[in-house]
């Protein structure tokens, strides 16, 4: 059965490339939804069925952390898997990461097996 | 400190993994050549440890040519998706030369990219800079990449 991925990344354009190498990782999810910032991807958490999330950390109104602070604090959907994805993969913020409940990092730029062997061990 | 190796590794990086184009980089520039020919910008700046602005120079069908290649489909004008794509791949150079620096203990921080496209335009930066500039070939022709930085 197909799967639900989030893309949360402020900039179109990396939402449409995550979205390219997610097909081509060769990944089965039936749905591929979005958001623009931390703020969108609760609302879309909060509406929909989601099975991981793949998530930049610096964006507008609300960051990375502040939404993976902001879900690990709602029980509904606390427990739905977060890799985060950005340039920024310096080890004290993958920490500050993980401590929120990350689950990973992918460093840009990736390749779709990269993506396969993260999300692989999640789903 | 060596910018041009710094710049060329990750660039050759991000077109290998996230691209799939072909690229070489050719003899690198550090004076001169004050007109490029390009049609679309994007620059990035780091500062920290030194001051410095990353830029990304391409003729319009160069941009046009990665955009196709890293979004999967065809692109017919100088759009958003051609600024935003060449925004990314600043953002990701820059990304890569933060990291390199960092692990030389010299620290820096990002801004946001901005990208400008047009038939004129001058990209101008303090007189008591540095410049290198990197020209990558492609099968379409060529881009650059400039680091324009002054130690403090």
């Amino acid at each position: 059965m197909g799967k639900t991925v989030l893309i949360v990344d402020d900039s179109n354009t990396m939402r449409k490339i995550v979205s390219r190498a997610l097909r081509q990782a060769g990944i089965d999810f039936d749905e591929i939804l979005e958001a623009g910032d931390g703020q969108e991807a609760l609302a879309v958490l909060a509406d929909n069925k989601v099975d991981v999330v793949l998530s930049d950390i610096n964006m507008p109104n609300m960051t990375g952390l502040e939404f993976l602070k902001a879900k690990s604090e709602d029980a509904a959907i606390a427990d739905i898997p977060v890799v985060m994805i950005s340039t920024e993969t310096g080890a004290d913020i993958i920490d500050e990461a993980k401590s929120y409940g990350a689950k990973g990092a992918i460093k840009k730029p990736f390749t779709p097996d990269l993506i396969n062997e993260t999300l692989g061990a999640l789903l | 400190m060596d910018f041009a190796k710094k710049i060329i590794h990750t660039t050759e990086e991000i077109f290998n993994t996230m691209i799939f184009m072909e690229i070489s980089s050719g003899q690198v520039l550090t004076e001169g050549q004050e007109v490029l020919d390009c049609h679309v910008s994007s620059m990035i700046g780091l500062s920290g440890d030194f001051n410095s602005m990353l830029s990304i120079h391409c003729p319009g069908n160069i941009g046009r040519a990665i955009t196709s290649e890293m979004l999967g489909m065809d692109v017919e004008e100088i759009d958003e998706d051609v600024k935003d794509t060449l925004g990314e791949i600043a953002n990701m150079v820059a990304g890569g030369l933060k990291e390199s620096f960092a692990a030389e203990d010299i620290n820096l921080e990002l801004s946001i990219p901005t990208t400008v496209s047009g038939k004129s335009y001058t990209v101008s930066s303090p007189t008591k800079s540095n410049r290198v500039i990197i020209p990558f070939k492609l099968e379409q022709g060529r881009f650059f990449v400039e680091i324009k930085y002054s130690l403090r």
